[in-house]
Parts: C-alpha cells; sequence; structure tokens
C-alpha cells in the first residue's frame, strides 16, 4: 500500500521553456538507468529477497525513486509546458509532440520506449544486489553526463540532488549486500541460491 | 504566499532528513544516535505537516479536513510554485 504526499522530494521551478534539454531528461524517466527502471526493479525484487531488513530497504528506496520520477516529470513538465510549435520544430521535439504533444510519456532520448528488459528480478539475492549497484551507478553515470551538457542551472539544481541520492543508494545497497554474505556461509555465499534453495539455510536471513 | 512556500520548504527538508535516516537505519538500526535524530524529526515533521494542513492545504490524504474535501485544493506538486 503506498499513500501519496501532494508535494515534490525535492522543489522545481523552471522558467524557461526548452524541448531540447526535456528530450535529453526524459531518458531519466524512461530510459535504460531511468527513475522508472529503477523502482520497478526494486519493488519487483523484494517479494522473494530471504532477508527482511533487504526487503524493506528495497520497498524504501524503490518508494524514493517513484517521488524520483516524480522530480523528473516535473522538470520535463516545466520546460515543455509553453512550448509552441516552432519551438518543438527547432529543438527536434517535434517527433515526440505528434506521438504525445506535451504530455509525459516513458522513453529513451534516443527515442527507444520504456522496456522491463532495461532492468531484472533474477531472484537471487547476491545477483540482484549487484544489479542494484550496477543500476545506481549506471544512472549516477547518466547524471553526470546530464549535469555536464545542461547549463541551466534552475535545471541542473534538481539534477544535482538525484545524482547525489544514487550514491547513497549505492551505499545502502552495499551494505545490505554485506549483510547477506556475512549471513550466509561467508568462505562461499554462491554455494547455493538462499532465495530458492531454502532448504540449505543453516537459519533465517 | 511566501510563507506557504517558506513552511512547504521546511517540510521538504525535515521529511528528506527523514528519508535519508530511514535508509540509513534500514542498513544500521541499532545505531542511537541516528534513532533519536529519527524520532526529533519525526515529531516536528508531524506538527509542520498539521500546521501546513490548518492554514494551507492537505499534503496527505491523513490531513484532509473533515468541513469540505480540500484534498484538491491547493497547487499541483509538479507547477512552478516560485521557490518549493
Amino acid at each position: 500500500m503506498w499513500t501519496y504526499e501532494k508535494r515534490l522530494q525535492y522543489p522545481v521551478n523552471i522558467t524557461r521553456t526548452c524541448p531540447k534539454t526535456a528530450s535529453l531528461i526524459i531518458s531519466q524517466f524512461g530510459g535504460p538507468d531511468g527513475e522508472l527502471a529503477a523502482s520497478m526493479r526494486y519493488l519487483s525484487q523484494r517479494y522473494t529477497m530471504p532477508c527482511k531488513e533487504v526487503g524493506g530497504l528495497l520497498t524504501d528506496i524503490g518508494t524514493e525513486e517513484l517521488a524520483h520520477l516524480e522530480i523528473i516529470c516535473a522538470i520535463i513538465y516545466q520546460l515543455t509546458k509553453n512550448m509552441k510549435i516552432e519551438d518543438a520544430k527547432a529543438a527536434g521535439f517535434d517527433a515526440y509532440y505528434i506521438d504525445h504533444t506535451a504530455a509525459l510519456w516513458p522513453t529513451a532520448a534516443a527515442g527507444i520506449p520504456f522496456n522491463a528488459c532495461e532492468f531484472q528480478s533474477k531472484g537471487d539475492a547476491i545477483t540482484d544486489l549487484h544489479e542494484n549497484l550496477a543500476a545506481e551507478q549506471k544512472a549516477r553515470t547518466t547524471y553526470d553526463n546530464l549535469i555536464r551538457l545542461i547549463p541551466y542551472p534552475e535545471v541542473r539544481d534538481p539534477l544535482k540532488f538525484l545524482r547525489a541520492r544514487e550514491v547513497v543508494h549505492f551505499q545502502r545497497f552495499g551494505e545490505a549486500l554485506e549483510k547477506i554474505k556475512t549471513d550466509l556461509d561467508s568462505r562461499n555465499y554462491y554455494y547455493f541460491n538462499p532465495e530458492f534453495d531454502k532448504a540449505m539455510l543453516k537459519h533465517p536471513l | 504566499m511566501d510563507d506557504r512556500i517558506t513552511r512547504l520548504k521546511r517540510i521538504q527538508e525535515i521529511s528528506f532528513t527523514l528519508n535519508d535516516l530511514t535508509l540509513y537505519l534500514d542498513t544500521h538500526p541499532l545505531d542511537t544516535d541516528a534513532l533519536d535524530a529519527f524520532s526529533q524529526a519525526q515529531a516536528q515533521r508531524r506538527e509542520l505537516m498539521a500546521n501546513y494542513a490548518r492554514d494551507f492545504e492537505p499534503l496527505t490524504i491523513d490531513c484532509v479536513c473533515q468541513k469540505h474535501f480540500n484534498w484538491s485544493d491547493g497547487p499541483l506538486p509538479w507547477d512552478n510554485q516560485g521557490g518549493a
């Protein structure tokens, strides 16, 4: 169950219209390392996560990713809400405009639509936590690239916040992975899959 | 209007403190300093949220006023609110 809070996690106040910038940032909505994929990754993995505390962490980070998705969508919305057809044409936003006008639709910057194949829910705690560590770094690199490319302080500001959160999530997933490894046979934590070979667990994680 | 934005910003700050402490406590549940900071922030947030709902509009369904259904009052979160 979720409850909605009618506010952004971090404020977004953009005064300019720039569909070009929006068309780049949209990757963090529906792209391969975007917030939608991040949220669905963690919220899908948590059901079979054998350690209750790590299942809780997946819920909390997956929930925060939904708030990040909302920040990204607010940035895109504010950058395009007053867009004229000439702006769309000049910015190369015209193809998107044909299918979605100024609405939000999850896609990568290069035009590939959102796809669940962009994330994994593998059903092995060690594998999934490594997937998550990699995902946080990939998202961090995407924010690095966006911040390098976008000159406007009012757009960069929320992107910097989101980038910093990727670093914190990476840290927390690293701690979760260490916990699971320590609780398993620390000499060979690949010996069995703690999510499937439950009979081999000597004690609950 | 300025007061509304300032107070919304305060709610965003204290809520973020709680978000970050929640993730930290997920992996460090026995850290008593973190737990104390969490309790303090939680009490502050509760008060700020209740006062904000009383003076402006509700931010959660739990804060919706009984006199009239005011859940849709106030700006949308994705609109530029000029400062928060």
